[in-house]
């Protein structure tokens, strides 16, 4: 079972690193995400470092991406604030995924007034606008980086538990999940090792399409001047004081925006692959005669 | 307020009567300038037309619908406006003032003492004198002596630049309007509101019947309210608007390259790190001197202001007259020093750092000139946070005192020193940071000095120079450097433009070339 697990596992990344368009994307994230946690050790620039005198300075040998108004190094900025991306995204998606999944498990599962609560809940979360919301959030946290994570990450609590309750929805009434139950299996044990295994593919793609949402959140955030406080870099943080600067120092604000545009383009790029290749492999499961289910 | 004095004083002090025409403010005639609509971005909406609400929220109508009794030239040297002379008792202890007689207001009324009279009532109600109100402490009251005459009397000896200072703040409501001034404009000054779309735009009409001859030059002010700095001088550089009033610094710089004319006022704000003594380290006096050496000033003037302005150790802009450049070397930044004094202070590392740097994250600036400070403190050993607050949330902790350190501008420190105490964090009473009784009685002893000290001659030195000496001394306002307040870019054809000592908008010699 395990080793057929596996193959399929190997079997989907071959076929969304087929795609040229994914495989940059990849190979980008894998550089980007490479960087920013071992940049203490690849680029020992301390992105707090203040060299007064070199204020706004254009790139150079010394400055690859120029300094910032405080003569602070912007490579090492936008290298380390990359690292404040992608915590806050990453924790951000950890939140949603924790908090969305049981609730859309729990809701399709069992139906009824569960579902209607849930859902509601769900509702009143999705009505709000996920900016404002998070500003509210943060208002009441403080700036920080956890409030940020956490702000992000509730907005993100809705699309994960709408997916899943879609998901289980679709597989509730499915004959290997009826058969689980027929043979004793206790609701517990048929959602968590039945259903929810067998409805991961879309949360999957829902991962990779959150982080991209996350990250451009939290700079957004950064960049109305609500998320991270300074010093601490983010791109967002750079952007917004970089335009300050468009005509005196260009670089400022155009490289974090690359960097996060490439980001984004990305985890965009990545996860509607990923999506494709998971519906075509859907599409060939459900033939019939090829149904199966992972119990 | 009694208004019965009548008992006329015997008035041998000092005369200024109106050299009018000489010592006026520059004006348009002789400079050939054509009129007709003046367009004027500005960057933000005022709050009402009430002239008494003396902020900067305001300062686009202050000059431009109301007249002042007196009026500053750009030097500072008091001039006449709507009162033509004005004598100062030989004990000090009155002023009387004489006014024109060819003035109206907008509604056709005729300027008279007892119109004075109406505003001095509103200037002396603590709500309804806003921002006029503590500058009138100093009055007990006041006497119409005749349609044209008026004397304000009070409570003790006043020196002659607070009086000035005074008159210079009090602007002159029609009184038909004065108690629904706030929503309906009417002064005697030389532009009338034709229409207001608030957040929008602001049109003045020349009033057609104003005092001055020639003036207003322009027909009409479009004053329209931008968003951003960035769109207004985009606004400037497409030819939309001839002028762009309040914008930043960074970008009148850049428009200044570009061939645009720039005009700073000799009104300018200083910069101050506020220090609250009532909490953690800062009650010890070592740890505060020690700010006095850990503030690069260069750098924040630089990177903050763009190199607009001028670096300084006091609260004085360079036309106070308590202003003494020496303390910029005396006080300059020394990393060497300030640690001596930190280790002067007693306290211990973790003691040193039981504090946050209050932002106000919603002004670039202000974060970056706090980032700075910041960086030195670290290289002198202290790490601190920063405690980011934006809009309002901010505004109450600054103004509430809940805070610890944070910077903040404070005006009026082009006039005579002691309305430094205007400022929240230099109240001498009831100061809303350092509270009741104020811990520092040596700073109240200094200022009441001054207030006390008549006359030009070394006695008024000596009290300004204990003042500086006090101040650098309690350190619970570190200041850093002058900046722009009212900053004024204007197109290559405009010309006539008239500094105001107070860097407000004064429209009326604007006009085209």
């Amino acid at each position: 079972m395990t080793s057929r697990r596996a193959r399929r596992r190997i079997e989907t990344a071959r076929r969304v690193l087929a795609h040229p368009g994914a495989l940059a994307s990849t190979l980008f994230l894998v550089l980007t995400v490479s960087l920013a946690f071992l940049a203490p050790w690849v680029l020992p620039i301390d992105p707090l470092h203040q060299e007064l005198s070199a204020s706004l300075e254009p790139p150079s040998a010394q400055y690859w991406f120029g300094a910032d108004e405080l003569g602070r190094d912007l490579l090492a900025r936008v290298v380390y604030g990359a690292r404040t991306s992608l915590v806050t995204a990453g924790g951000a998606v950890a939140i949603a995924a924790l908090v969305g999944i049981p609730i859309g498990l729990v809701a399709g599962f069992f139906g009824g007034w569960r579902d209607a609560v849930l859902m509601r809940f769900i509702d009143v979360l999705l009505a709000l606008p996920n900016i404002l919301f998070a500003m509210a959030l943060i208002a009441v946290l403080g700036r920080s980086q956890l409030a940020a994570l956490v702000a992000v990450g509730i907005t993100g609590v809705p699309s994960f538990a709408r997916i899943t309750r879609a998901q289980v929805l679709s597989l509730r009434q499915r004959d290997f999940v009826l058969a689980v139950e027929a043979l004793g299996g206790s609701s517990s044990y048929t959602m968590f090792t039945t259903v929810l295994p067998n409805s991961l593919s879309p949360i999957l793609v829902q991962v990779v399409v959150l982080s991209s949402v996350a990250i451009l959140l939290e700079a957004a955030l950064s960049f109305l001047g609500v998320g991270i406080p300074p010093p601490t870099p983010s791109w967002g943080d750079l952007l917004r004081t970089g335009k300050s600067f468009l005509y005196e120092a260009p670089t400022y604000a155009v490289l974090p925006g690359i960097a996060l545009t490439l980001t984004i383009l990305s985890l965009d790029t990545l996860g509607r692959t990923l999506a494709a290749v998971l519906e075509d492999r859907r599409e060939v499961a459900a033939v019939p005669g090829r149904e199966e289910g992972r119990t | 307020m009694a208004q019965g004095f009548t008992r006329r004083q015997g008035m041998v002090g000092s005369l200024a009567i109106g050299a009018a025409a000489a010592l006026a403010a520059p004006s348009a005639s002789g400079q050939a300038l054509k009129g007709g609509r003046l367009r004027v971005a500005l960057l933000a909406d005022i709050a009402n037309f009430d002239p008494h609400q003396f902020s900067a929220i305001n300062m686009p109508i202050m000059k431009n619908c109301y007249d002042s009794l007196i009026e500053y030239t750009a030097e500072g040297k008091a001039i006449p406006n709507l009162a033509s002379a004005w004598q100062v008792a030989g004990d000090s202890k009155s002023v009387t003032l004489t006014l024109r007689g060819d003035v109206r207001f907008h509604g056709g009324g005729a300027l008279d003492a007892e119109a004075v009279a109406t505003n001095l009532r509103k200037c002396a109600d603590p709500v309804k004198g806003k921002n006029i109100f503590p500058t009138m402490s100093i009055v007990q009251d006041w006497t119409v002596v005749d349609p044209r005459t008026i004397r304000l009397n009070f409570k003790a000896p006043v020196p002659e630049r607070q009086i000035t200072d005074l008159l210079q703040f009090i602007s002159i409501i029609d009184p038909a309007v004065i108690d629904t001034v706030e929503t309906k404009a009417g002064g005697t000054g030389p532009f009338t509101v034709a229409e207001r779309l608030p957040g929008q735009r602001l049109v003045l009409a020349a009033n057609k019947s104003y005092w001055r001859t020639g003036e207003p030059v322009a027909s009409e002010v479009v004053m329209t309210v931008f968003s951003d700095n960035d769109a207004a001088s985009a606004a400037l550089e497409s030819g939309a608007v001839d002028v762009i009033y309040g914008g930043g610094a960074r970008a009148a710089v850049r428009l200044r390259n570009n061939g645009f004319q720039v005009f700073q006022g000799p009104g300018p704000l200083v910069q101050v790190f506020r220090i609250n003594t009532t909490r953690g380290p800062f009650r010890n006096a070592k740890f505060r001197q020690a700010f006095n050496h850990l503030m690069d000033r260069a750098a924040i003037l630089r990177v903050g202001y763009a190199g607009m302005g001028q670096v300084t150790a006091l609260p004085w802009a360079p036309a106070s007259p308590a202003a003494d450049p020496a303390y910029n070397a005396r006080y300059a930044f020394d990393i060497e020093k300030a640690r001596a004094l930190l280790k002067e202070s007693g306290l211990s590392d973790a003691e040193m750092k039981d504090w946050k740097i209050l932002v106000d994250g919603g002004n670039q600036d202000n974060v970056a000139i706090t980032q700075i400070v910041q960086g030195t403190l670290a290289r002198a050993g202290i790490q601190v946070d920063l405690d980011v607050k934006q809009g309002a949330e901010y505004v109450d902790a600054l103004l509430t005192g809940k805070f610890a350190a944070t910077f903040g501008g404070v005006g009026n420190v082009q006039k005579f020193p002691s309305r430094l105490t205007t400022n929240s964090i230099y109240r001498v009473a009831n100061n809303p940071v350092l509270g009741n009784p104020h811990p520092h009685p040596e700073y109240v002893q200094a200022i009441a000095r001054v207030d006390g000290a008549l006359g030009t001659g070394p006695e008024v030195k000596a009290a300004y120079d204990n003042l500086n000496k006090v101040l650098v001394e309690v350190a619970f306002g570190v200041a850093t450097n002058t900046y722009d307040i009212g900053l004024i870019v204007a197109a290559k054809n405009i010309g006539g433009v008239t500094l105001d000592i107070d860097n407000i908008l004064v429209c009326r010699t604007m006009g085209f070339r």
